[in-house]
């Protein structure tokens, strides 16, 4: 975080108080002040009283008490990384490794096929209206209806099992795809299925931002498209897909709704291969009522999500840079 | 100027718009409150609010509709329902039990009455408990739900209806089998030995599943190992209420008998990765000989497959070696301790447990009543089906009602949810000493949550 602000502050302009600077924008502040004052109440407070309450022993019987139960330090800490009798640490690591291969498969895959498309979608055919259109139909659909449907789809009597079996011949037998290792991939499609739209839409506006110009002057050099998009459109899209790998990397280790639609409403347990950082501390936190381990296990995630998106900004820093 | 005036008109207008907000509900809740108060004293009308869940079609409809002859008898009360969802209602019940903002009465699972009642909310009702008959006037496996078990036979609840599972078979797939449904569906042995027979049946070309069950992703996981567990002299917890015996000896023996029907082809396989309501439309579809469902079930076949209805019948869930147990689960009536109209309360409760309004709820909600009389009815005389649920009734069985059996019960479902995948061959061939191995690791979770304190 501090590096991040450390950044700006290169690029900013000279420091002044806080209080003139306030004082000479009263009005900008003063719009801003509504929003600031909500995300202070719906984002801050709650990060900060779950911190604490990791270190609470908080569960049905401290509930009451709430963030005044009995303060254990770092007990929870300890619970969820090496209490082998606890609920939370059984399948802890199975979690972290599942949203590990989760989040990379998925970040490759979503940006490589979001790009391909609003390369194909930035040139010019018939139907390219209707073409864009129908690719951004999964957006619209909401998450939570997404796992519903395909764990209504995923079945060993359901329809892609009829489809890879029945019709198409692939399969000799349809195979169980939401029990075992296989509920990696009935996870991970409906997720890409879902987020690619809105990436592809986000590059394809950074696509139609490059001058066509450059295209030009590169053909006339003799540079053929392999050549183009290597030195013109990969460069000059940098700044958005840095962006767009961030977003995933927040989302994929953040994913929740698919996955417990798809295994009975919420209801069912995704099993040792599917099981997901977020729906195994969900169940942990508000299911068995271990607030506290909850509440551990969340910083822990947090401090992980926090590395990486300053690995990120390492990475990425230059990109970012607007050139004025 | 002029661009400056219209920003600073701007920003005033939100302000005093979002504080108007914050007015509105203020004096809103305060008039509410003032004329709940008020009420009582100006022979005004009591208004009893009460959380429900979504127990029929139109749950607050249909709940108005039974309410009816009693608003009319006692015009100066007033009930005002809300439909909860069952997966929102932990969050919402647990919320109202610490934050003191519940309705005065609520529906509560009869598993979740005894973890709110030990979070010291729930109002004790044993004292009123004359004003439905005593407690002899319930069926008593509903009974030791609305305590906390070991800790006194204070009642915090009143049972409002049971759910239970029986056995519905199809009596042309019995026939074609060569099965008599009045005596082989008697023990687990002879149960087996008919879904064997029924293996090899085809009707109208159609190839039948013996048995159809949901097995993984439901919310009903344990309720179907229930009575496997204990029909072999299984627990879920041993005696002294703390230590979870899931991974017993006996209780394994019942959970590889009901699991190993899948790996013997009895149990639909592909079935294991349905829901309930799923398994049901897929009986309803007649791919299935047996299933073991709800009373509900009956009122769906009859409206929506009526020709298949008529070849179904029900049975009591077999005998199992050690003793004949079927799942009690349901619902329970309990007022919150913060509550401002009790007596009002009370009366709502007390006239919901009349065998009438108890027949007329069910008639729509499809459940059974929890108080004998009205068994009486023609409730059960109207509906061949019920019948079985009516001798059920007498070797229903209940979970334990310890405070931490609703947290657990995530954990068991966890468990017998790899029991199941250890069947589907997950973990490589199926191994029934794996099973053993699944339930110890679930039997030392389980136990960290009861000792909790």
């Amino acid at each position: 975080m501090s590096k991040v602000a450390k950044g700006l502050n290169k690029k900013g302009t000279v420091k002044k108080s806080l209080l003139s600077q306030i004082k000479k924008n009263k009005l900008a502040y003063g719009l801003i002040a509504p929003a600031l004052i909500a995300m202070f109440v719906v984002h801050l407070v709650p990060i900060v009283s779950g911190i604490w309450m990791s270190f609470l022993k908080l569960n049905q019987f401290t509930l009451k008490k709430f963030l005044r139960a009995p303060f254990i330090g770092l007990q929870n800490y300890w619970t969820v990384l090496f209490d082998p009798t606890s609920t939370i640490r059984s399948g802890f690591i199975d979690a972290l490794r599942n949203t590990a291969i989760f989040s990379v498969i998925c970040s490759f895959l979503v940006i490589g096929i979001g790009l391909l498309l609003a390369i194909l979608l930035n040139r010019k055919f018939r139907f390219q209206g209707l073409a864009r259109t129908l690719l951004m139909t999964p957006w619209v659909v909401p998450s939570f209806v997404v796992g519903l449907l395909w764990g209504f789809m995923w079945q060993q009597d359901g329809v892609i099992n009829k489809l890879l079996v029945d019709i198409f011949h692939f399969l000799p037998e349809g195979p169980y795809w939401l029990t075992g290792p296989k509920v990696l991939i009935a996870i991970i499609i409906p997720t890409i299925w879902r987020t690619v739209p809105f990436v592809m839409l986000m590059l394809l506006a950074g696509l139609q931002q490059i001058p066509v110009d450059y295209y030009e002057a590169a053909e006339i050099d003799g540079a053929n498209s392999w050549q183009q998009f290597r030195s013109i459109t990969l460069p000059l899209l940098r700044s958005v897909l840095s962006i767009q790998i961030l977003n995933g990397i927040i989302n994929y280790i953040y994913s929740f709704n698919i996955v417990a639609m798809m295994f009975g409403h919420g209801a069912g347990f995704p099993g040792k291969y599917g099981d997901l950082l977020m729906t195994n501390i969900n169940r942990n936190s508000f299911q068995i009522w271990q607030f506290g381990p909850g509440a551990a296990a969340t910083v822990i995630v947090m401090i992980c999500v926090l590395g990486l998106v300053a690995l990120w900004y390492k990475v990425f820093q230059d990109d970012l840079v607007v050139n004025d | 100027m002029n661009k400056k005036l219209l920003s600073k008109l701007l920003v005033s207008a939100l302000l005093v718009t979002s504080l108007a907000g914050c007015g509105g509900t203020t004096t809103n809740t305060a008039n509410a409150s003032a004329e709940g108060s008020s009420a009582s004293q100006t022979g005004e009308k009591t208004v009893v609010t009460m959380w429900i869940m979504p127990n029929s079609g139109t749950p607050d409809e249909d709940f108005m509709e039974i309410l009816k002859p009693f608003l009319e008898a006692n015009p100066d009360i007033e009930v005002q329902p809300t439909v909860l969802d069952w997966g929102s209602a932990w969050t919402k019940l647990t919320t109202a039990a610490t934050s003191g903002e519940g309705p005065d009465i609520t529906q509560l699972g009869t598993t979740q009455i005894a973890a709110i009642a030990a979070m010291g909310a729930l109002e004790e009702l044993t004292p009123i408990y004359d004003r439905f008959g005593g407690a002899d006037a319930f069926y008593e496996a509903t009974l030791p739900t609305t305590k906390i078990l070991g800790a006194g036979d204070e009642m915090y609840a009143a049972p409002w209806f049971i759910d239970t599972r029986a056995l519905f078979y199809r009596k042309d797939v019995c026939e074609a089998a060569g099965v008599n449904p009045e005596t082989d569906f008697e023990t687990w042995d002879s149960f087996k030995e008919a879904l064997t027979k029924m293996k090899d049946v085809e009707i109208d070309g159609k190839k039948i599943t013996p048995l159809g069950m949901p097995g993984k992703n439901d919310w009903n996981v344990i309720h179907n190992f229930a009575p496997w567990i204990w029909g072999t002299g299984g627990e879920f917890i041993a005696e002294d209420n703390t230590t979870c015996v899931i991974n017993s000896d006996e209780a394994v023996k019942g959970v590889q008998f009901y699991t190993e029907l899948a790996t013997e082809g009895l149990l639909s396989m592909a079935g294991l990765e349905k829901n309930s309501a799923e398994i049901e439309a897929t009986f309803n579809e007649g791919e299935f000989g047996t299933m073991f469902s709800g009373a509900y079930e009956i009122a769906t076949l009859r409206r929506e497959k009526p020709e298949l209805a008529e070849k179904v019948g029900t049975a009591p869930f077999p005998a199992g070696p050690e003793g004949r147990y079927a799942f009690f689960g349901g619902s329970g009536l309990s007022v919150f301790k913060t509550s401002k109209n009790k007596e009002a309360a009370y009366k709502v409760i007390e006239y919901l447990m009349t065998p009438e309004a108890q027949v007329a709820y069910q008639e729509k909600c499809g459940n059974l009543p929890t108080v004998k009389a009205a068994y009486e009815t023609e409730f059960v005389a109207n509906e061949e089906m019920r019948k079985a649920f009516k001798e059920q009734a007498d070797f229903g069985k209940a979970y334990p009602s310890v405070a931490g059996w609703g947290p657990s019960e995530t954990i068991l479902q966890k468990g017998l949810s790899n029991v199941w995948d250890n069947v589907m061959g997950v973990f490589g061939a199926y191994d029934p000493a794996k099973t053993k191995e699944i339930l110890d690791q679930t039997a030392s979770e389980c136990t960290v949550i009861y000792n909790e304190q």
